[in-house]
């Protein structure tokens, strides 16, 4: 059976590490936050969002949490994600990752230096 | 039906895939269906699933983990092996192709259905009616102020022949051409004599509830409700105040949160709220150092508050309501120019869907919001504020306030003088939904816009006729010579570079004024450039008062 890849890491599953950053969020919850963080440039559909989720979960780079009852606020039952402290350290050394690649598109004068 | 498509197209998923997450893959189906209603965000939630479905069903079958296919029919004994039956086969590649040609047809039969789902029915009906012109006219209690019939069949076959010249079709025995299917953007147009006909043609009746039971009833099914209000209605604020006296509501609701209240004196309106002595000269601070406001507060507002503590105090020993304040915690007393405004004006969305997220989602409260109707109208989806909640997991309603004018300033729909008032009225599927929402909201002082109703809000309030409706005002006499009024003309000038204008003379006065021609548009009436610091952060909050 083969497995999830995560290396290189895919674009929509480091969304998602970015997107649970700050706070835990459920599915719908993440797909907004990754819709705002990228100006809405992307919009994950529900096979991607969970097939993603899933393959994180697997690595453990977000675990599931339990927020308690929310049916008593009168709402749908969601599951909540949160980063781990391996999740948080992948998403840093992907982000480190891009950020040597805009080095050297600046250096190259691909892009000018407003750019991050 | 939308549903029951992606539901169907969910059993495309591997089986693990959809016991695991086909019920969240559904539930984020609803809620993108629900933030995303009209023509164009609709076509792209289709585009965006039938795309995920297209990319994501192949990946999830590379990753399967076989799955059981059914029982194996025996009960297991001790010492006995056991045999499950696994779904190891992959879907054969012609399952794709039909699945990918399934997705396409469903896709454009959307399409088609979205676009002309309502004028193919007109069609039938028009037919039918134009056949039997006196009958027609009979039964007709179109609205008061319509264009003659030839002068608006002229400008709309104008616009017609650009768009779908095959949409005509000669009337039996009129001699004219008679319009008989209209895409959703013509049927919108202002003055178009053809707008309410064929709307009734295609869609169904509102039913209108009394607004206090359908209020109440809206908790039962969501934990939060949004209310656009129009600022300073009397007939509004009646309503309101009669609301929160209501006990089924005071029982339910935890929270109102409201955006004419200054954040600065949260301390001293919760304790004036929950009945204690307060000088109502620390409490009034609320409302008339709020930093959205421009000119004296509407007394309303100081009724609304006096009415949540007179509920309080005779529920004493029961729930009580909290009145949680949404304005920025701007003190004026430290504001001396639009630099130190310019924080707290460009932050009131921002501020306000904190303290929801704060003191009500996060605590699992239940709450009634209140927030001008421009804060929280939809436009091609939520507006900040309900983002930022939906986000934090909080279910909301809207509900808005509105009028009968359904166009122009002349174009007052008698339909809505049918209904017993105030009334709440759902805005999916009916006629009321698919007004123009720029035209209702603003008592037709706003020419009408492609939006429609049903797609900025969830349901709207009807207290009154928009020619009966009237504004509360501080008047001339209460403020003149006053430091209150003092103050205020330095707010003005902080804000816009002038001063207050014309105190009104009289407490009342009617709500929606005919519209003037702006002479000066350009000229004195022009505001000043925005401050710099109109990007800035809220500054830290001071300690309450």
């Amino acid at each position: 059976m083969p497995k999830r890849k995560l290396d290189p890491l895919p674009s929509a599953a480091f969304q998602i590490l970015l997107s649970l950053a700050e706070e835990d969020l459920h599915g719908y919850a993440i797909m907004r936050q990754v819709e705002e963080q990228t100006a809405g440039r992307m919009r994950m559909g529900p096979g991607t969002l969970y097939g993603s989720i899933q393959s994180l979960l697997e690595e453990k780079f977000i675990e599931e949490i339990d927020l308690g009852d929310d049916a008593k606020a009168g709402q749908e039952r969601r599951r909540y994600y949160r980063l781990t402290a391996t999740g948080r350290k992948l998403a840093r050394s992907e982000a480190e990752r891009l950020a040597d690649l805009l080095r050297v598109a600046r250096a190259k004068k691909i892009l000018r230096g407003d750019y991050v | 039906m939308s549903e029951k498509i992606y539901v169907f197209l969910i059993r495309l998923f591997p089986a693990d895939f959809r016991r695991t997450y086909g019920e969240e893959s559904l539930q984020l189906f609803r809620d993108r269906s629900r933030d995303e209603r009209g023509l164009w965000p609709g076509l792209r939630l289709w585009f965006d699933l039938l795309t995920d479905l297209a990319v994501s069903i192949p990946v999830e079958y590379r990753h399967a983990q076989p799955a059981l296919a059914g029982d194996s029919g025996a009960q297991p004994v001790d010492g006995m092996p056991g045999f499950e039956l696994l779904e190891t086969t992959p879907l054969r590649p012609a399952a794709f192709l039909s699945a990918a040609f399934l997705s396409f047809a469903t896709f454009a039969a959307i399409s088609v259905l979205i676009v002309h789902g309502g004028s193919y029915r007109a069609l039938w009906l028009r037919g039918a009616q134009d056949q039997r012109p006196d009958a027609s006219r009979a039964s007709s209690s179109v609205r008061s102020a319509q264009p003659s019939k030839g002068a608006g069949h002229q400008k709309l076959m104008s616009i017609r022949s650009k768009e779908d010249p095959t949409s005509e079709v000669a009337a039996p025995g009129s001699g004219n051409l008679m319009l008989v299917s209209l895409t959703s953007a013509q049927r919108l147009l202002p003055g178009n004599p053809a707008f309410a006909q064929s709307n009734r043609a295609q869609i169904g009746q509102p039913t209108p509830q009394d607004a206090t039971t359908a209020m109440i009833r809206a908790f039962d099914s969501h934990n939060i409700v949004m209310f656009g209000e129009n600022h300073g209605v009397k007939q509004e604020y009646e309503w309101l105040d009669k609301l929160v006296s209501t006990p089924q509501f005071a029982d339910r609701v935890d929270d109102i949160v409201v955006e004419f209240g200054n954040s600065l004196y949260q301390k001293s309106v919760d304790r004036y709220i929950a009945g204690e002595d307060v000088p109502i000269e620390q409490v009034q601070k609320a409302w008339q150092n709020m930093i959205g406001a421009v000119g004296p507060p509407s007394p309303v507002y100081a009724g609304f508050y006096k009415a949540v503590r007179d509920e309080n105090l005779k529920r004493r020993g029961k729930h009580q309501i909290r009145l949680v304040l949404g304005d920025p915690y701007g003190d004026w007393d430290r504001i001396k120019n639009a630099e130190d405004l310019g924080p707290y004006l460009a932050n009131r969305d921002q501020w306000y869907a904190q303290v929801v997220k704060d003191e009500v989602v996060a605590r699992n409260h239940r709450a009634l919001l209140i927030m001008g109707a421009g804060h929280f109208l939809r436009r091609n989806g939520p507006g900040y504020v309900e983002r930022e909640i939906r986000a934090a997991g909080a279910n909301p309603y809207l509900v808005v306030f509105g009028t009968n004018a359904i166009g122009a300033y002349d174009d007052l729909d008698p339909r809505f003088d049918a209904w017993t008032r105030p009334a709440i009225v759902s805005l999916a599927g009916n006629w009321v939904g698919e007004l123009p929402s720029s035209s209702v909201t603003t008592g037709g002082s706003v020419p009408a816009t492609q939006l429609k109703l049903a797609d900025a809000a969830d349901a709207l309030l009807y207290v009154a006729p928009r020619d009966a409706l009237t504004q509360v005002n501080m008047t001339r006499s209460e403020l003149e010579r006053t430091a209150y009024e003092k103050e205020l003309n330095r707010r003005m000038m902080i804000m816009t570079g002038r001063t207050l204008g014309p105190l009104p003379t009289e407490a009342e006065a009617p709500m929606f004024h005919r519209p003037q021609p702006q002479l000066n548009a350009g000229g004195q009436n022009a505001l000043p450039p925005p401050p710099q610091t109109i990007h800035d952060p809220l500054p830290p909050r001071p300690p309450s008062r």
